[in-house]
């Protein structure tokens, strides 16, 4: 992970470190960490693929308003990553296209 | 662009119906045909609705009406040169009582006896049109497969296109403030603008439309009021592939091509009050969110955790008999009504051609005089049990 530990006026408080997986590999962040600045930390810069085009997106607002950090989090697409805390055994996914609505029950 | 003095013909309204109306009166041969809208085009009920269309109806003429409607719309295209988004794939009908159901044969009966194949399905068909719907408490369902919609700006904008092309003069912002009239004859429309010598007025305002009609001081029965709609972000499309409609509870929901789910009801069915929705405010409400997105919920349970991304409202224009009100006033000559009766969207390309011919060459083929408002005076009402 590559974070600022030391900061001249911040400080840093850190929760615990969990697990999670982005694309079937795990990786490690702080809980309660949005899921996107766990991402960057561990290098991934490509949160989605946009629809028509096939562009990459990545990291933009970061307040939850621009829908550019929409990825698959259990399951579930246009989570805002940016906005949402990382929580252990998280199951990450690039969002590819619209976003597929899962069928009742399929959620994990 | 320059002011017009004179035309041959004014229409009142830039949605569909006045927009389609001014394209085929230029089009069929008319000579100046000048358009007005007091916003923009679009700006009325045709860039806020629901934007369907369809041949299901429970009364015989909506049915002939709502079959030229659907081949009107498979060759919108072809005839604009422009991209409406059409998109066909059926009305869904949900009755979820027995009495429903029994309506929906009857409809299905006189359907059938006129051309439109609609059928009864089974919950099977029906969980596999719609993957993921709830049919647990519906008791019956039939469908059409040639029902479908299209975009509403698309649409408008495409006979705008078509219209300007043919040579129609289109003044927007322009608001008609009076009519100048002889004895029983209309010879100019006032505006905000300036004024327009013209002995033929085609009022095409929708919900405005008896405002304007009483400009030229004729009573004629047409009322706004206001529906709301919301729309979701965009998902995948096999969330609500065909459009689904029910009476009681009230509700469409439909999916466009690009992933938006659109849903909404009649505004008396979540608020105790029955009046005012006649006051000619948009806005939009907080009660019909949270009534429409429950039952979103119920019908569609896939949709939970989907976001709503737009909320608002668009005016019906109201009849006594949800009906068509089109013709010419017999106490007023050249001064024309062409109102759909709250689906502006889906009549407007048919009917607009269906005035133009009127006007031009004195005949249609559709049944224009059934619409005239004078059935009013006489207590005829068009019936129809398969109205929202």
């Amino acid at each position: 992970m590559q974070l600022i530990s030391e900061h001249p006026v911040l400080q840093y408080q850190h929760g615990k470190k969990v697990e999670f997986s982005f694309d079937g590999k795990k990786l490690e962040g702080f809980e309660g960490e949005p899921i996107a600045m766990a991402l960057h930390a561990n290098g991934v810069h490509i949160y989605r693929v946009t629809p028509e085009m096939e562009r990459p997106r990545g990291f933009f607002c970061a307040i939850g308003k621009c829908s550019s950090c929409f990825m698959v989090v259990d399951g579930v697409p246009n989570v805002r990553t940016c906005v949402t805390p990382l929580k252990e055994g998280m199951k990450v996914e690039t969002q590819r296209g619209k976003g597929a609505i899962p069928m009742e029950g399929e959620t994990d | 662009m320059t002011w017009k003095r004179t035309a041959d013909a004014v229409v009142i309204g830039g949605g569909m119906m006045g927009m389609a109306t001014a394209y085929y009166l230029k089009k069929l041969g008319m000579k100046d045909v000048v358009l007005l809208d007091k916003n923009t085009v679009a700006s009325g009920a045709t860039g806020r609705c629901a934007a369907a269309f369809r041949a299901t109806w429970g009364g015989e003429l909506n049915i002939i009406l709502g079959k030229a409607c659907i081949e009107k719309y498979e060759h919108l295209e072809e005839e604009l040169g422009m991209d409406i988004g059409l998109y066909q794939n059926g009305y869904l009908f949900m009755a979820y009582s027995d009495a429903q159901l029994e309506n929906f044969k009857k409809c299905i009966a006189l359907q059938n006896s006129l051309g439109v194949p609609s059928r009864m399905l089974t919950h099977d068909d029906a969980r596999e049109l719609c993957p993921g719907i709830n049919v647990d408490d519906v008791k019956g369902f039939y469908w059409h497969k040639r029902d479908g919609h299209a975009d509403p700006m698309l649409t408008n904008f495409a006979h705008w296109e078509a219209a300007k092309r043919e040579g129609v003069v289109i003044e927007k912002f322009t608001e008609v403030t009076g009519f100048k009239m002889g004895k029983d004859e209309i010879k100019g429309v006032c505006t905000n603008k300036g004024y327009i010598d013209t002995n033929l007025v085609i009022n095409a305002a929708g919900a405005w439309a008896g405002k304007v009609a009483a400009l030229a001081g004729l009573s004629i029965p047409v009322h706004g009021e206001r529906h709301e709609i919301f729309a979701t972000e965009p998902v995948d499309f096999n969330v609500c592939p065909t459009f689904l409609m029910s009476y009681d509870p009230d509700f469409y929901m439909q999916q466009r091509p690009h992933g938006s789910i659109i849903a909404g009801c009649g505004p008396h069915r979540y608020r105790a009050e029955a009046a005012p929705f006649n006051d000619y405010e948009m806005g939009d409400s907080w009660d019909f969110l949270e009534h429409m997105t429950g039952i979103m919920n119920h019908v569609l349970p896939r949709t939970k955790g989907i976001r709503v991304v737009r909320q608002w409202s668009g005016m019906y224009d109201i009849t006594p008999d949800m009906q068509p009100v089109i013709g010419e006033a017999e106490e007023m000559k050249g001064f024309w009504m062409n109102v759909s009766g709250s689906r502006g969207f889906m009549f407007g390309p048919v009917a607009g051609e269906m005035v133009a011919e009127q006007i031009l060459f004195g005949k249609t083929e559709l049944p224009i005089e059934k619409f005239h408002w004078s059935r009013y005076a006489r207590g005829e009402y068009l019936l129809d049990t398969a109205i929202a």
